[in-house]
């Protein structure tokens, strides 16, 4: 099967502010990213604040142009699309982000706002628009009596299965979820979690969902991948991954995740400091926070290599194997 | 250790909007011990706080119910954490002043002494350069920086008690493992008590000796926090761990909803407010709210129908 979005050596650098006719510096947000998605697969992408998960996103989407490298969805490339390629790619993408309350329009109701991109493409007159919104409604879980309200007049989870009734009114191929959970009470969370595995399962959909919680994506994806100041560092199908993290930040990642073991306390911190992005011009990354760098690091940025059913971005990843248990990791 | 802190059938209404944010909320807390509160937003877990530091918003009052603070005649010092550490500094002091000013009005410290100790506090939390950052704004730190900044700050007054309100809540996952840490080595050095409030039942677990379950501006369980994750006996409680995902790669259980939403304030449910939501409910339980009950020792819970161990 011919993959439904490729990513090739995708770069977004940012220009950083610097002193008057000083050489420009530049900070990556986004760096030397390869990623491919089938129809229907579902890629989870992890990393904490500042990893660059959010512009990717952005960058798959075609909402902000890639300073380098280049992104294809069903073959074709965004740099070369035309505006009427860019009309038929909007209808079959869309993005649900993490404040519903902000993507909403506070002054339409919850019908027009799901049923206007069925306008918006004439895809059907008013009343046949008004038709569809209320059935993806009901698909979401929303009774079509709610189409005259207001967004003020709904609960945050209300809201927010709004925003993916619509991204999903038009049967899109694609959706990108940033952070689009985060946000919500645990008991709501897995409501929208339940839903997005229904609608999922009835359609011909593929997802990227962008999230820092480690918890939550585990049950909405088939494949992860781990970035780290805007590049990859280990990618693989969620089971391996999880039961075998080879990158140490994934290894630092998952054994941060506050677990319901009450046992597991008064436990050293896996990893010290924060993101540095000073850290990204050479060499690994992630190297001034590993507790197992060493002179290469320094100087060589690691490559994305197979090792078993995962990719992984370290020079000496063949260490973290066989399945170390998060227990051994955290005595460490 | 004795009592420290002791709250009896606390009540907290706005009264403008006639609506009761907490409900009778009692409970205790001995010196040098951590308790947890755990509750979705709006259960009233916040306001607790606020009702114990004596610094509820404008138009919130007591108005029913005490809290006493410590058995003798010394009343103990309290300092609080916030979840949104940039947003609770002020913007146009550096982090020096804001520390110095703290030991100043708490311990008397002036001048050198104070900047020394200011130091002292900043590498104990964790920031290094420390002496350099006293010049820092609060602008210049990351959230994670700034939390340790606050807690530096709270441990200038010597606190008794350190209440947390959702202090990891805003930052990454590995931040969060550092700043829970820190909050569990400063608490067994120092002696002091915690209180931590989350909405995540991990953070709770991590930290907290007994823990307390709000709905609604009610307690709905208090436990030891190895049997209240081990035995739930409240549904809401119960319902509340099984709709936490799992990382575990042999758990592919997806995470169980909790069908319906918490209802607002001003529109409560008779009887207990979870009754609508709650599989085991029954007429009983829309009639009169469960009077608490000890299950075991000291395992209160208020329902009708606790879930059997």
């Amino acid at each position: 099967m011919s993959a439904l979005l490729q990513a090739s050596d995708l770069t977004k650098a940012y220009r950083l502010k610097s002193a008057p006719f000083a050489r420009p510096a530049y900070h990556l947000a986004v760096n030397a990213v390869e990623l491919a998605l089938e129809p229907r697969e579902r890629l989870g992408v992890v990393g904490e604040s500042g990893s660059g998960k959010s512009t990717l996103g952005r960058l798959l989407l075609g909402l902000t142009a890639p300073t380098r490298g280049e992104v294809l969805f069903e073959g074709q490339s965004h740099a070369r699309r035309k505006p009427g390629d860019w009309t038929r790619f909007r209808m079959r993408s869309s993005l649900v982000q993490q404040n519903p309350l902000s993507a909403l329009n506070p002054q339409m109701t919850i019908g027009e706002q799901v049923a206007e991109a069925v306008q918006v493409h004439r895809l059907s007159n008013r009343a046949g628009a008004r038709d569809r919104a209320a059935t993806m409604l009901e698909q979401v879980g929303l009774s079509s009596g709610m189409m005259n309200r207001f967004p003020h007049q709904m609960s945050g989870g209300q809201r927010q299965r709004v925003v993916i009734a619509r991204a999903l009114i038009l049967d899109p191929r694609l959706v990108v979820f940033d952070e689009a959970v985060s946000a919500l009470d645990v008991s709501v969370q897995a409501q929208v979690v339940a839903l997005l595995r229904s609608l999922w399962r009835e359609r011909d959909l593929a997802y990227v969902f962008i999230t820092h919680d480690l918890r939550v994506v585990r049950h909405l994806v088939d494949r992860i991948a781990v970035m780290y100041l805007g590049r990859m560092v280990e990618t693989g199908d969620i089971r391996s991954v999880y039961s075998a993290p080879r990158h140490p930040y994934t290894r630092a990642l998952l054994a941060s995740v506050p677990t319901l073991d009450p046992t597991i306390r008064n436990i050293a911190p896996p990893i010290r400091g924060e993101l540095d992005p000073g850290r990204a011009r050479q060499g690994c990354a992630f190297r001034s926070r590993c507790p197992h760098a060493f002179e290469r690091c320094e100087r060589e940025v690691p490559a994305m290599r197979q090792l078993g059913s995962q990719q992984v971005a370290c020079h000496i990843a063949e260490q973290f194997n066989p399945a170390p248990t998060r227990q051994m990791e955290v005595a460490r | 250790m004795s009592t420290l802190l002791e709250v009896r059938d606390l009540v907290v209404e706005a009264p403008a909007s006639g609506v009761r944010i907490i409900d009778g909320v009692s409970l205790s807390l001995e010196g040098g011990q951590t308790l947890g509160l755990v509750g979705e937003s709006g259960c009233g877990k916040s306001m607790t706080c606020y009702a114990i530091g004596g610094m509820l918003p404008r138009g919130v009052l007591r108005s029913g119910g005490e809290v006493r603070l410590g058995g003798g005649t010394e009343r103990p010092t309290i300092a609080m954490i916030f979840q949104d550490p940039t947003s609770s500094l002020n913007p146009v002091h550096t982090i020096g002043y804001y520390l110095e000013t703290a030991l100043h009005r708490h311990q008397g410290l002036k001048g050198n002494d104070a900047r020394l100790e200011a130091i002292r506090l900043l590498e104990r939390v964790g920031i290094d350069r420390a002496k350099s950052r006293l010049r820092s704004y609060p602008h210049q730190f990351s959230g994670g920086m700034n939390q340790r900044v606050m807690i530096a700050h709270a441990l200038a007054a010597k606190p008794q008690l350190l209440i947390a309100d959702e202090p990891t809540t805003a930052l990454d996952v590995t931040t969060q493992a550092q700043i829970l840490y820190l909050l569990e080595e400063l608490r067994a050095e120092t002696g002091m008590a915690l209180l931590i409030v989350s909405h995540d039942l991990g953070v709770i677990a991590r930290l907290a000796d007994r823990a307390a379950v709000m709905y609604c501006g009610k307690i709905v369980e208090t436990a030891p926090v190895a049997e209240l994750l081990g035995r739930p006996a409240h549904p809401y409680a119960k319902a509340l761990i099984d709709c936490m995902p799992s990382i575990d790669p042999e758990d592919t259980e997806p995470p169980r909803p909790i069908p319906g939403t918490v209802p607002l304030l001003t529109d409560l449910p008779q009887g207990c407010h979870f009754h609508p939501r709650c599989v085991r409910a029954t007429a009983e339980c829309s009639a009169r709210f469960p009077a608490p009950e000890e299950i075991r020792t000291s395992h209160e819970v208020a329902c009708y129908h606790p879930v059997a161990a």
